[in-house]
């Protein structure tokens, strides 16, 4: 029964996969676990994790944005020109580049849902579409901030413990209320029903549509912020950063045992499969292999945990 | 004893000694040439099963739709407790208590059936400055909800998936009543469903007539509308050729007439 009340949880799954993928590096190497290449992992968790919070809970509504990548970096150096280029005041600037990530998003929706055409179609198009206008804005080139800028610093620059970087605080709060909504407000119930089967939960009054839309923001506004967190830790933003995190970001949110086509997720879960390829790409590092592995681990996992959450999810049916 | 064939004339209340909870005078409904309801009246009781047969095509659909605010009638009235009313939209419908149960369409299978229960009226407690729903009320409102019609699940924290094609039209029809339902229409609610299934559904069906609500049940299946149903419509080709109460007409009759048509049937009546 305590077995059966902990395998009720959607999170089981990645929570293994985080396990192995621990084992294997610390039988490889030592140090792997220390509070020092912890540091390292939550710093690049909360960058991807950021993006696959907003990924998981517009997926639970079964919607997808493949164009998250693409408003990462083109967020990230928004931010960056208006504070080097064009002296903006940086709070003003965060808050105009974050209005840009949003309609990026509300955009996608628009489209999506008045053309009535997948979302995968829309967002493929918005993703190569803005990775173009990111190209475009520097010809190609990255754009750094050099001066200290202390918004920079309180977004990802300042590390609040050891290699802990402030922006996996940020992560971590953004992610606890993306789970109070999901799970524990009415709004949530709304995203499941949307995402589940539709036309039924428009029969019973919900506003699908609305809750659609408003994901599609929010998804839009999570990649922009993760942009800007990367803008804060690194200082500088590429136009060709970025490519992969589409992919990462739903990779994070299958492994957390979320459902591709919608009606079933976890937010913490999408946390942890951020955890869990940040570790592979810390641990590779650590054990001297070529970075390319990253991608090859990467997939492994994928498939394995999902195979693992589907046994799980007979289970969940019976127990939640 | 031959059927009754009866003119479609207003139901007389007197001889009911109840008035309707709802009426619909003469209504007609075409869709371009396609005529799909014409002058039909029908009454509905609280407390009594409407079974409404007919072939596929006859309109049952159709008059349905009018009921529930889908269509307005091209022609005829609708009235609810006496009132004479009209429908914009189906949501003027729900406001009065008149709620549809579609075979398919109730419930989200990978819900929960306490979050599925209270999908779009959630019940919510203030947590200092947030509305967060209130999953404890919700879950035992549900179980004691169903328990109420008859049904016990073992959790209501299950997931619909787990639960039989019975079990899923009990919750749906648990949830009308629990909000506040008058009229509950079931369509084809036991058309997919095992012969031991479509028995459970209609203990939940007497139950609901038990607490006073009036119910619609639409099917193909004759046998399963008879054994619970207090009144029976027949429609065909858009008229209504048949409203019987159960106990003028056997069921042997009612298929004869929705198989071979009214009319037929009433012939060969006479030339006995
Ligand atoms: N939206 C519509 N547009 C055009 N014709 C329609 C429409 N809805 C119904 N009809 C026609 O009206 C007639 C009655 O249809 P209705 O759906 O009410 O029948 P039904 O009794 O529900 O049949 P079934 O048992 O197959 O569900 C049919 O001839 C149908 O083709
Ligand atoms: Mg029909």
């Amino acid at each position: 029964m305590r077995i059966k009340a902990l395998l009720g949880h959607r999170e089981v799954g990645v929570a293994v996969a985080l396990v192995v993928v621990y084992v294997v590096f610390m039988s490889m190497k030592k140090e792997f676990l220390s509070a020092g290449t912890l540091g390292d992992i939550v710093t690049v968790a909360a960058e991807l994790g950021t993006v696959a919070v907003g990924v998981s809970f517009l997926m639970i509504a079964g919607e997808m944005d493949l164009s998250v990548g693409s408003n990462f970096a083109l967020t990230g150096m928004l931010l960056a020109m208006f504070i080097t280029r064009f002296s903006w005041n940086p709070h003003l600037a965060f808050v105009v580049v974050l209005a840009c990530a949003a309609g990026i998003g509300a955009l996608n929706g628009l489209v999506t849902l008045s053309a009535r055409i997948p979302s995968f179609i829309t967002t493929l198009g918005a993703m190569m579409f803005w990775r173009g206008v990111a190209l475009y804005l520097t010809q190609g080139w990255p754009i750094s901030v050099f001066a200290d800028v202390p918004l920079l610093r309180w977004l990802g620059g300042a590390k609040v413990y050891h290699t802990f970087h402030i922006s996996a605080v940020w992560w971590l709060i953004i992610g606890a209320v993306f789970w109070v909504t999901l799970q524990k407000t009415a709004y949530g119930n709304w995203v499941f029903a949307t995402g589940g089967k539709r036309a039924a939960a428009r029969a019973l009054g919900v506003p699908d549509t609305r809750v659609k839309l408003v994901n599609f923001i929010l998804a839009g506004v999570m990649a922009g912020l993760a942009g800007c967190l990367q803008l804060g830790r690194m200082g500088s933003m590429s136009p060709v950063w970025g490519q992969d995190l589409p992919l990462e970001a739903i990779a994070a949110a299958v492994v957390g045992g979320n459902s591709l086509t919608g009606g079933v997720g976890s937010i913490l879960g999408a946390m942890l499969g951020a955890v869990t390829m940040a570790s592979i790409r810390i641990g590779l590092v650590m054990v001297g292999a070529p970075a390319y592995w990253y991608m090859a681990f990467v997939g492994f996992i994928v498939v394995a945990a999902v195979a693992l959450n589907v046994r799980l999810g007979e289970v969940i049916s019976w127990h939640r | 004893m031959a059927p009754v064939m009866r003119d479609s004339v207003a139901p007389n209340h007197a001889e009911q000694g109840t008035a309707p909870l709802m009426e619909g005078i003469c209504l007609c409904k075409r869709f371009g040439k396609v005529t799909a309801l014409e002058g039909v009246d029908i009454a509905i009781r609280r407390g009594e099963v409407t079974g409404l047969v007919g072939d596929n095509g006859a309109g049952k659909s159709t008059l349905i739709k009018i009921l529930t605010g889908v269509y307005r009638p091209d022609e005829g009235e609708l009235r609810f407790e006496g009132q004479r009313v009209e429908f914009a939209s189906p949501k003027d419908a729900r406001r009065l208590g008149i709620e549809t149960v579609y075979q398919d369409l109730a419930l989200i299978e990978n819900m929960s059936i306490a979050r599925n229960f209270f999908l779009g009226a959630e019940p919510q407690r203030k947590v200092g400055i947030l509305n967060l729903l209130d999953v404890r009320k919700m879950r035992l409102v549900t179980e004691e909800a169903l328990k109420d019609i008859g049904i016990a699940v073992r959790s209501a924290n299950d997931e619909v998936s787990v639960l039989s094609g019975g079990e899923r039209q009990a919750i749906a029809i648990g949830r009308t009543m629990h909000f506040g339902g008058k009229l509950l229409i079931l369509d084809e609610p036991t058309s997919a469903l095992s012969v031991h299934e479509t028995n459970k559904v209609l203990t939940y069906i007497d139950e609901v007539r038990k607490r006073g609500l009036a119910v619609i049940f639409i099917t193909h299946n004759l046998y399963h509308v008879y054994p619970v149903a207090d009144r029976i419509v027949v429609l065909e080709h858009g008229r209504k050729v048949g409203d019987f109460a159960k106990d003028e007409i056997s069921v042997d009759e009612l298929v004869q007439i929705v198989s071979y048509g009214a009319q037929r049937v009433a012939r060969s009546a006479r030339q006995q």
